[in-house]
């Protein structure tokens, strides 16, 4: 009883974990759907939001003050890197783009920590990384709230966002965009704004992933590297689907907490970090466009 | 700015660059007078859809340049537009090869093209219902998912999608392009439909150059970037030399188009010779 107990938490453990890398993975499906480029500068975004976050926050500046000032910062951040990095490489190659989001990480990191310095943060959001009594009392269970919390939070993002695509007027202009930019350009879809707003939307998903993670590890120059924990939930899920974004982290989640608690002693522990690159390399043998990935149509 | 006229788009000696060394368009004057359908007729590689480019300005998203000439839509200056602002102006461009939004619904195709168009719910509805009536066939398949569709399901949906930026002018490039006869035979009748009832006008580049004349009222045959021929449509369909070209049929075998008409030149005095 006490081993299924057990199990259950650290299934639940790591869902709770997934919908984090869920969250993060968002952001580049965002920006990847619209401009197929893989946005290697996700993970700088995600710590340049929450560094600045926090940065403002120490300047005496309110909790949800310092939330929208930051959410500004990284429209701003979108708009700029349209204007600077997107907008004159405009028709260049996938591979062009790719580099260029390689550049940004590196503008994007030295810039916050230039400015606010890096030392590594606390970040207190009301909640701790304990487990939540009543649920411990009754079910057995331990859980931490703050991984709750989190995955409470993901999910609510993940839903608004996946409803905004399928409803709104910018979303149908984001999927037209995704599938074929020139002819969404000959009907009059702004290309432009479109990318505007992916890069805004990405930019406020970093800052809520950053929020979290940053809760748990700390707010700190490491928060890079979490991202790309996303790469194997892309590969699992897609890298174009939001779904496939949602169950691929939940996978990635699930599996690393799995194999960490019962395979990893075995190999002297520590494979959380790299157990999900492994399973990724199946997926890419298996099934290349992933889970939910949409599949290039080709009528013969 | 010149002061609108008859013609809704006028092209004076037009040359455009891909690249700035690849020289695609050499010297294209033409004219498409208001509510009239012209055909834009040539091979491979003449400039057809160069030519269409140019006007709706999709040039600059394949790093092409009008390096010479004018080109004037509806008394205005085309220049440094983005094609979201040809839209505005009512201008749209169905491009080559259909280009349908493969993963979205027939339905969210046709909705897309209204995105520069603010529509309430019932306005887009009406909408939605006149552009039915056009492409009976769509109103069936709105649900599938348009990469799915056939051929010239695709190309219709192409066409009402840019329907739905309720245009002036419509630029059509190879609508025929790998469709069956009685398909092709449709979609030039919605074609004509469309610019009887809705009084839309149509610049079409064509390589089939027989059903594009039977529709147009004008025609321009284009070879290597430049206008080698034009007159009104009835002229061009009875002109042995096109006849003799373009079907192929030709004592010496198949020749280039420009050596016909050397042969030819000083017959023909209804036809212009560019």
């Amino acid at each position: 009883m006490i081993e299924v107990l057990f199990f259950f938490e650290v299934v639940l453990a790591g869902l709770l974990a997934g919908t984090m890398y869920s969250l993060v993975a968002l952001g580049f499906v965002l920006i990847y759907k619209a401009s197929s480029t893989f946005n290697f500068a996700q993970g700088a975004m995600v710590f340049f939001a929450v560094l600045s976050f926090v940065g403002f926050m120490e300047q005496g500046i309110p909790f949800a003050a310092a939330f929208v000032l930051t959410v500004l910062l990284m429209i701003a951040v979108g708009f700029a890197t349209e204007r600077l990095v997107l907008k004159p490489l405009v028709n260049q190659s996938e591979d062009t783009l790719l580099m260029a989001t390689i550049g940004l990480a590196f503008v994007l990191q030295g810039l916050a920590q230039a400015v606010w310095g890096v030392e590594v943060r606390r970040l207190d959001l009301g909640v701790g990384d304990f487990p939540i009594p009543w649920i411990a009392d009754n079910l057995g269970l331990f859980v931490s709230a703050l991984d709750v919390m989190a995955g409470v939070v993901a999910a609510t993002l993940i839903v608004i966002l996946a409803l905004m695509f399928k409803y709104t007027k910018m979303g149908l202009g984001l999927r037209a965009v995704a599938d074929d930019p020139g002819a969404a350009a000959s009907i009059g879809i702004p290309l432009k704004n479109i990318m505007l707003l992916v890069w805004s939307a990405a930019g406020f998903v970093a800052l809520v992933a950053g929020m979290m993670w940053g809760a748990r590890a700390g707010v700190q120059f490491a928060l890079v590297d979490l991202a790309l924990k996303a790469l194997p939930v892309l590969i699992i899920g897609g890298f174009s689907s939001i779904p496939g974004a949602i169950v691929g982290g939940l996978i990635i989640g699930v599996v690393e907490k799995v194999l960490e608690v019962y395979v990893g002693p075995s190999f002297g522990g520590g494979i959380e970090g790299w157990a999900p690159f492994v399973l990724a390399i199946f997926f890419l043998l298996w099934r290349p466009e992933g889970l939910f990935g949409e599949k290039i149509i080709r009528r013969v | 700015m010149t002061a609108p006229t008859d013609d809704i788009l006028k092209l004076d000696q037009v040359a455009v660059v891909y690249n700035n060394v690849i020289s695609a368009l050499h010297d294209i004057s033409l004219t498409v007078p208001r509510g009239k359908i012209v055909a834009l007729l040539g091979g491979n590689g003449a400039g057809k859809s160069t030519t269409l480019k140019s006007i709706s300005t999709m040039l600059a998203g394949e790093r092409g340049r009008v390096t010479r000439g004018t080109i004037t839509y509806d008394g205005t200056a085309v220049k440094d537009q983005q094609p979201s602002d040809m839209v505005g102006l009512g201008m749209v461009h169905v491009l080559e090869g259909r280009r349908c939004f493969g993963h979205l619904t027939v339905e969210e195709n046709i909705i897309a093209g209204a995105y520069s168009r603010k529509l309430s719910k019932g306005e887009m509805q009406a909408e939605l219902d006149r552009i039915y009536t056009y492409f009976k066939r769509l109103r069936e398949r709105r649900k599938s998912q348009a990469g799915y569709t056939s051929g010239g399901e695709q190309q219709m949906t192409a066409v009402a999608r840019a329907m739905m930026t309720k245009p002036k002018m419509l630029l059509l490039d190879e609508p025929s392009m790998g469709l069956a006869p009685q398909l092709v035979a449709e979609i030039f009748n919605i074609a004509q439909e469309l610019n009887k009832k809705e009084g839309v006008s149509i610049l079409l580049a064509e390589q089939n150059t027989n059903i594009a004349l039977r529709n147009a009222d004008y025609g321009y045959i284009i070879e290597t970037g430049r206008v080698m021929l034009h007159g009104p449509a009835r002229d061009l369909l009875n002109d042995d030399k096109i006849k003799e070209f373009y079907l192929g049929i030709s004592k010496e075998g198949r020749k280039n188009f420009r050596d016909v008409l050397r042969k030819e030149a000083e017959s023909h005095s209804e036809l212009y010779h560019g």
